[in-house]
């Protein structure tokens, strides 16, 4: 009798303080939307950010913790954006943020996360009044791109075209759209100051229908178009763009900023892409060219399987990347005190499945570019693919 | 300003009202008819072209047929469409409007959520049935074929709906019922079934419309919302109830866009909001609706 | 089983001698709750108040007046917009921003309003929508004064230093004091609101609500007191507005977005048109359904279909209905056995 009771106390006391442990875990809130139009980024992205924990976790964690994600949706409302955060933080106790996905969303919980002294790093917003001078705070990271990296690309690959002379621009007619172009104007100048800009489209972020829009500009007659169209825009783009002939009286010039070539869109239009066009990708996933980073290929392959669909989605590294620069600013400050880790990150370079990537010293901004190619048919792969995907990154101006 | 460029935006915004034409119909018919604002009549749209989407990829090992697929979509929302009016709808008609359009809107939520459940985030695709591939020249512009037959199935649907509404009994029925339900029902027409048939074939409209639409437009949530906006301008211009009102609500509408798109290139976003508030303060009743109190 | 909709209609007046004093209970029972309850729930309570004063707002029309408005959100908009934009951007102290917000609201509902009243029924609503999405086309697109798609982002705290002085109230973290302003101010714009209820205007209003004809025939001017019922509800929920942009330290086009019409309008629905109350406690349950449920799935729009359609077909007078319902049935049982 007695023996059972010291036996039960000896196991008590050695699983316990175990168990204690175990739910001492490093909590980072993820409101995100799941649900809605951009939840076609919303949910890859959370996927990436859930392989990226399970990895940490695999190999011990963060200074001895593990880390735990708690998702929720934030339906891209950014007054939800914001009450999520809020309850993450006071009543889950999450001692870092990620996620938010739209240009509204980012800054407003950027606020809270400045309120209450929380490290927050935003995966995909690339408005650039998320880190401007006026909104900038120790706190707020971005692993996107921005707006003036994706229109300095674009304006780049433009001005590889010698015998283009006019270019015409389609853009969603919202902050984005319109930095965007702005960027894509202002570097093309500066490279092509030979080339005139003769038409501007800015059809409604959510648009479905395209085809006026369309009919305007070809009536122009420019020699190549710049396009920021995405995800269901693009693809609604495309399906009335090509039989009203605009891909072919463009002869395929068209340079488009908005992740078009990831595997997400070019499964999704499968034939039906317009190849011969320029488009970009955060991973291209399909890679069809050499040097592919091999942490890439092992990660693309988790993805695919987390995510259940053929080659899954060039998305996920974006969730990915958060969740890997958090922990690394973790480990690099020795603490998870915000102050300490906020600190650490700025001007930290971190590690991820494509590459090394830091954040600027002073605006926070990743120096995130991404993978650009024209989109070709090759046999081996069943949707279009990027032809030997380079990475552009033309340095942004000093301080954002 | 060349003959081209008018012809390109006349025949696209001719698309595009069509588009609306084939959606707003079945909205100006349950409304004419029923007096019921139906909400959720987006979301009858967006699934139908998720059903296309799933009929298509069923079919996609032996050849795809995208006609099967559109008339599978349109039955199967007219199935979900009496389901909806037999177990829920009628029971509200003798109520204020405001309990139909909550009831609607309440689908609104609920299907949205089945079908993210059943499809995903994902943004779909449907390619064009090949032997609508391609387009003609129309001075000096392309008119892709597949939209010619869109304006050529809007007006057929316009011509045919109305034939049925003017010349059948069950048309005179239905015109009777929008006048006087009670009435009619002391007649001894059996008014229930009659709205059943409305509402099915309304839905039917909505799923096939949605079906039609996947060739020229991704499937992705929160096309439903997208839409019955679009609806309801197109509809209050038209005149609430008349349905050739809505035809024609639906030419301006896309007229509007287009020529809008040129004019102020910016402003696409107020145009038909402009309009459509415009209408409503001049002739509240739309442009060939009765004035109704 | 459901019971015919004339009953619950049809509400009893309360000989005023028995008047419960709601306002004032209410507002000192959850006057405590920075000091007893959990900083979320500060949180929570502080925005359950906002819709509440927002669901009000819109019940002077629906539940009062008969008027189903489906654009209500474009006041809430405009006054979150005035009041963000005069702090944020320039500086104004929240004692002008606060009634300039109510008074910005209150001149767009005369606008639209004058509109709006001259039609009926689906028309009015159908009117309605349009101008909110108009005022929601204008914020997304005017960025030099809206910031457009971003919006007003980190809208500051008003100046409530002088909460410093009043014993208690100084130890209060920022969000805290907020809590209690708003507190403040919500409570006193519902009194008004309900003053304004009993009024012998307001039971002019209940008179257009009841057979609009009949109100015209005796001599009522209905259209100018739908007008300045229409009125009163925009400049009140403009207040809620500008509150609701402090607390969520920020403004944002989706604020003026149409669901958010048919949200607040189901607040209003589930709690109980017919009760003056209805809709603040529509606010407490929408939003404390919406923050447990959204814990626990994505699916938060389902479970909010589902709950409006058992509200349509079983519970149609909404909560306060219900319970008043039940309190009848209980007061028949137990006068049975007596």
């Amino acid at each position: 009798m007695q023996f059972r009771h010291v036996l039960t106390a000896l196991v008590l006391g050695l699983v316990l303080p175990t168990a204690a442990r175990a739910e001492d875990t490093i909590k980072i809130g993820f409101p995100i939307p799941l649900s809605g139009p951009t939840a076609v980024y919303g949910q890859p992205i959370l996927k990436g950010a859930e392989l990226a924990v399970a990895d940490i976790n695999a190999k011990g964690g963060v200074l001895g913790r593990k880390l735990e994600l708690l998702p929720r949706d934030s339906k891209a409302n950014p007054a939800e954006a914001v009450r999520l955060a809020r309850e993450l933080i006071v009543k889950n106790g999450v001692e870092f943020l990620g996620g938010t996905l739209t240009s509204a969303e980012a800054p407003a919980v950027s606020t809270i996360a400045k309120e209450n002294n929380i490290v927050f790093v935003a995966p995909s917003a690339k408005t650039s009044s998320l880190t401007d001078p006026a909104h900038i705070h120790p706190y707020i990271f971005r692993a996107a791109s921005n707006t003036t990296i994706e229109g300095q690309s674009g304006a780049i690959v433009m001005s590889k075209f010698k015998d283009v002379k006019t270019v015409a621009t389609i853009a969603p007619d919202y902050a984005y759209g319109h930095d965007a172009v702005a960027a894509f104007i202002a570097k093309l100048k500066e490279l092509r100051p030979d080339i005139t800009i003769v038409d501007q489209q800015w059809p409604q972020l959510g648009e479905a229908n395209f085809s006026s829009f369309i009919t305007a500009q070809m009536s122009k007659h420019p020699d190549a178009v710049f396009c920021d169209e995405f995800a269901g825009d693009f693809v609604s783009f495309v399906k009335q763009a090509t039989p009203l002939g605009y891909f072919k009286a463009i002869d395929n010039r068209l340079v488009d900023g908005g992740e078009v070539g990831s595997v997400d869109i070019t499964r999704t239009l499968g034939s039906a892409f317009p190849v011969g066009i320029w488009a970009n990708t955060y991973d291209p996933v399909i890679w069809d060219g050499p040097n592919q980073p091999k942490e890439d290929i092992t990660f693309d392959e988790k993805v695919e399987k987390a995510i259940g669909t053929k080659y899954g989605s060039s998305w996920a590294i974006q969730g990915y990347v958060t969740i890997a620069a958090i922990a690394q600013g973790i480990a690099k400050a020795g603490t998870t005190d915000s102050a300490k880790v906020a600190a650490a990150l700025a001007g930290m370079t971190y590690q991820t499945p494509l590459g090394p990537r830091s954040f600027n010293a002073t605006n926070h901004d990743a120096d995130a570019g991404e993978f650009w190619g024209v989109m070709v048919m090759d046999p081996k792969y069943p949707y279009a693919v990027i032809k030997d995907p380079t990475y552009y990154n033309p340095a942004p101006p000093a301080g954002g | 300003m060349t003959v081209s460029l008018i012809a390109g935006q006349v025949l696209s915004g001719l698309t595009t009202a069509m588009f609306l034409f084939l959606i707003a119909s079945g909205l100006s018919l349950v409304f004419g008819v029923m007096r019921v604002l139906n909400f959720a009549h987006g979301s009858f749209y967006m699934i139908g072209a998720y059903l296309a989407w799933q009929v298509v990829s069923w079919l996609q090992p032996m050849g795809a047929d995208f006609w099967i697929a559109a008339l599978a979509a349109g039955a199967g929302v007219a199935v979900l469409g009496a389901i909806v009016e037999r177990l829920l709808l009628r029971h509200l008609y003798g109520l204020e409007e405001l309990y139909q359009l909550l009831l609607t809107y309440a689908l609104v939520l609920i299907l949205g959520d089945v079908a993210k459940y059943t499809w995903g985030t994902e943004q779909l695709s449907v390619h064009r049935p090949p032997i609508l591939d391609g387009g003609v020249p129309v001075l000096g512009t392309t008119l892709p074929l597949y939209n010619l037959f869109i304006m050529l199935v809007g007006p057929a649907i316009a011509i045919g709906g109305g034939l049925l509404l003017s010349r059948s009994s069950a048309g005179r029925m239905l015109r009777a019922a929008a006048q006087d339900r009670e009435m009619l029902g002391a007649l001894g027409a059996n008014v229930g079934a009659l709205y059943t048939f409305m509402f099915i074939i309304s839905s039917f409209l909505a799923g096939l419309a949605g079906a039609l639409i996947t060739p020229i437009e991704s499937v992705v949530p929160g096309m439903d919302v997208q839409i019955i906006v679009q609806a309801f301008i197109v509809v209050v211009i038209g005149g609430l109830g008349s349905f050739w009102g809505t035809f024609w609500g639906a030419v301006i509408y896309g007229l509007t866009l287009s020529f809008g798109i040129l004019a102020f290139p910016e402003f696409s976003l107020f145009s038909v909001f402009l309009l459509m508030a415009v209408v409503l303060i001049v002739r509240p009743w739309g442009l060939f609706g009765r004035p109704i109190r | 089983m459901s019971v015919p909709l004339t009953r619950t209609l049809v509400r009893p007046a309360a000989p005023p001698a028995r008047r419960v004093p709601w306002t004032l209970l209410i507002f000192l029972l959850l006057l405590p709750l920075p000091w007893i309850g959990s900083r979320y729930d500060v949180f929570l309570m502080n925005q359950i108040m906002i819709d509440a004063l927002f669901a009000v707002s819109l019940n002077l029309l629906l539940g009062t007046t008969g008027l189903v408005s489906f654009g209500h959100v474009a006041y809430f908009g405009v006054g979150a917009y005035v009041c963000g934009i005069l702090m944020k951007t320039c500086g104004v102290p929240f004692i002008i921003a606060f009634p300039a917000a109510g008074l910005g609201a209150a001149f767009f509902s005369l606008v639209f309003g004058y509109f709006c009243v001259r039609l009926t029924k689906i028309y009015f609503a159908m009117l309605t929508l349009a101008f909110s999405q108009i005022v929601w086309a204008v914020c997304f697109k005017w960025d030099a004064v809206t910031g457009g798609d971003q919006g007003v982002a980190d809208v500051p705290f008003p100046d409530m230093h002088w909460m410093d002085a009043v014993p208690g109230l100084g130890e209060l973290s920022q969000n805290s004091k907020f809590y209690v302003l708003t507190l403040i101010l919500v409570a006193v714009s519902i009194a008004a609101i309900g003053q304004i209820t009993r009024s012998p205007f307001g039971r002019m209003l209940t008179a257009i609500r009841d057979n609009r004809e009949r109100a015209a025939f005796i001599g009522l001017n209905v259209r100018a007191f739908e007008l300045s019922a229409f009125v009163v509800a925009g400049g009140f929920a403009g207040l809620s507005g500008a509150l609701y942009g402090i607390f969520t330290r920020g403004v944002f086009p989706d604020y003026v977005y149409w669901p958010q019409s048919a949200q607040v309008m189901i607040m209003t629905i589930l709690g109980g048109m017919n009760y003056f109350w209805g809709p603040a406690i529509g606010a407490l349950v929408l939003d404390w359904l919406n923050q447990e449920i959204t814990n626990y799935t994505q699916y938060w729009p389902f479970v909010l279909g589902s709950i409006l359609l058992v509200l349509l077909f079983a519970l149609p007078g909404g909560v306060l209905g219900g319970l008043a319902r039940l309190g009848g049935a209980l007061r028949r049982w137990t006068a049975r056995d007596a």
